[in-house]
C-alpha cells in the first residue's frame, strides 16, 4: 500500500487507511493501520442518466443497479492496506 | 410438488421488484429521464404478467384485495411468500 495517499478512482478503490498513535505505554500490541470504506456514493453528487446497469438478478445480489454505486463492505481483515 | 419451479418463479419476481424499487427512487429525483420511465412502466408490466401467471399456478401472493383468492390453496393454506 505504498501510494495509498494517491487513490486513482475512487469508486473502485474504496479503502482508506489511516495510523493510530502507537505509546510505548499501549498494554495490547499496538494496531499500526486501520482502514475504513468511502461508499462511491460520496463522490457521484447529482447522478448523470443512462448510468450502466447490472442485470436484475446481479442488481438484487449486489444491493444496487448501478455498478458505478457498488460498494461491498468488507470484513476488516479483507480490505488492502490492513496488516 | 414443483417447488423449485415455484422458487425460480418467486425468485424472479423478486428481482424484478428490486430493480423496480431502484428505479423508483431514481425517478423521484429525476422524473424527466424518459429512458428510465420507459424502463420502470416496462418492468412494471412485466412483473404484473410474471404475479399472475404465479398466482394461477400457485395462489395469491398478497391479501387485501391486491391479489385474488381461492379455494383450494388459498392463502388460508401454507406456505405463505415469507414462508418458503
Amino acid at each position: 500500500m505504498k501510494n495509498h495517499r494517491k487513490t486513482p478512482n475512487p469508486f473502485i478503490h474504496q479503502t482508506r487507511v489511516w495510523f493510530p498513535f502507537v505509546s510505548p505505554y499501549d498494554p495490547c500490541p499496538p494496531q499500526r493501520t486501520k482502514t475504513y470504506i468511502v461508499p462511491p456514493n460520496q463522490y457521484l453528487g447529482f447522478q448523470p442518466p443512462n448510468l450502466p446497469q447490472f442485470p436484475p438478478g446481479e442488481a438484487l445480489l449486489k444491493g444496487t443497479l448501478w455498478p458505478i454505486l457498488y460498494s461491498p463492505y468488507t470484513k476488516t481483515s479483507e480490505r488492502e492496506g490492513e496488516d | 410438488m414443483d417447488r423449485v419451479e415455484q422458487f425460480r418463479h418467486l425468485r424472479r419476481i423478486q428481482e424484478i421488484d428490486f430493480v423496480l424499487v431502484e428505479l423508483n427512487l431514481y425517478l423521484d429525483t429525476h422524473p424527466d429521464d424518459l429512458q428510465a420511465l420507459e424502463q420502470y412502466n416496462w418492468l412494471a408490466r412485466q412483473r404484473a404478467g410474471l404475479v399472475s401467471s404465479y398466482e394461477q399456478q400457485y395462489g395469491p401472493l398478497t391479501n387485501f384485495g391486491h391479489s385474488l383468492n381461492r379455494y383450494p390453496s388459498g392463502w388460508d393454506e401454507g406456505p405463505w411468500p415469507w414462508e418458503m
